[in-house]
């Protein structure tokens, strides 16, 4: 079982098992698939001179339900001006997410890891946004349905692929929090 | 959970001066929405608003539940530029956030 991340005067350290590090790695990879952009970005001249290649006058609310909560509505009841807002920040939202994702995925590459920073905070929202992911394909909607899926802790409660999604989310979960946990220490220890 | 009852100065302060003035759309004050949803960590919550915010450890933990019990929270106010990058901001973090007229709600 990996060991709970920690504060320590050189960083945050944890360490993930290889078979648990694969696992995560796996995820990642899936959240980054779903995030790539399907079109390229805008090669406008004119857009990338003032700075708006981020632009992507094509973009529509997704279908997938879970790169919707990745990817949300910035306005609430009104869909024009949703979608307007989308078409401006929804392609940098995208690339800033996949390199955390990336960056992540790096990091997990070693083990331990000793992480700065602003590593571990690229970290946590990785961790977050396979965490949100993860409870979409769970269909978590309310918090009895979370602490539902709370019990699922050891392999030997998994029997199908619900389950076993469960006992993934519920380790997710466990990592962020520990890693989260030592971000608060580190952050008292600086105020 | 007791005593935690500091932070909501500013954020009347700005509601006040909407209500009382006629103004633009481009002069009123916006603010950012934070929503519950049952997949964000307390802990992760709070500590977004300490460190993309400033915010105190007890502001943050004040907002944190006000999302968790009633379901939103009005976080931060300001220009319409100033909430569309901190609602962009808050969405890289995985929080589900929106903009709005300081009190549309």
């Amino acid at each position: 079982m990996a060991k709970p991340f920690r504060s320590t005067r050189r960083g945050i350290t944890g360490a993930l098992e290889p078979g648990e590090a694969r696992l995560l790695g796996a995820l990642l990879d899936d959240v980054i698939s779903m995030l790539e952009p399907d079109t390229a970005p805008s090669e406008d001249p004119l857009a990338a001179l003032v700075g708006m290649s981020g632009l992507d006058a094509e973009a529509t609310a997704p279908d997938d339900s879970a790169v919707r909560r990745l990817l949300p509505d910035a306005v609430r009841g009104d869909d024009d001006e949703a979608l307007a807002f989308r078409r401006l920040t929804e392609r940098s939202l995208r690339e800033q997410k996949i390199g955390a994702l990336r960056g992540t995925a790096l990091l997990i590459e070693s083990s331990p890891m000793t992480l700065n920073d602003e590593q571990a905070r690229l970290f946590a929202q990785a961790l977050n946004d396979v965490r949100l992911v993860l409870a979409d394909r769970l269909s978590i909607e309310t918090e009895e349905d979370a602490e539902h899926l709370h019990d699922i802790a050891d392999s030997k409660d998994v029997d199908d692929v619900e389950s076993y999604l469960a006992l993934v989310y519920n380790f997710v979960t466990w990592l962020q929090e520990s890693l989260v946990q030592a971000m608060l220490k580190a952050t008292r220890l600086d105020r | 959970m007791a005593g935690m009852t500091v932070g909501f100065a500013t954020g009347t302060d700005t509601r006040e001066e909407v209500r009382t003035e006629e103004k633009t759309d481009l002069d009123q004050p916006w603010v950012v929405v934070v929503w519950n949803d049952p997949v964000n960590l307390m802990s992760y919550v709070s500590y977004v608003f300490q460190t993309y915010f400033g915010y105190s450890e007890a502001k943050a933990r004040t907002l944190m539940l006000e999302v968790h019990e009633q379901g939103r929270s009005a976080v931060v106010s300001g220009s319409r530029e100033k909430v569309e990058q901190d609602t962009v901001a808050l969405h890289s973090y995985g929080l589900w956030a929106t903009f709005e007229k300081a009190g549309s709600e």
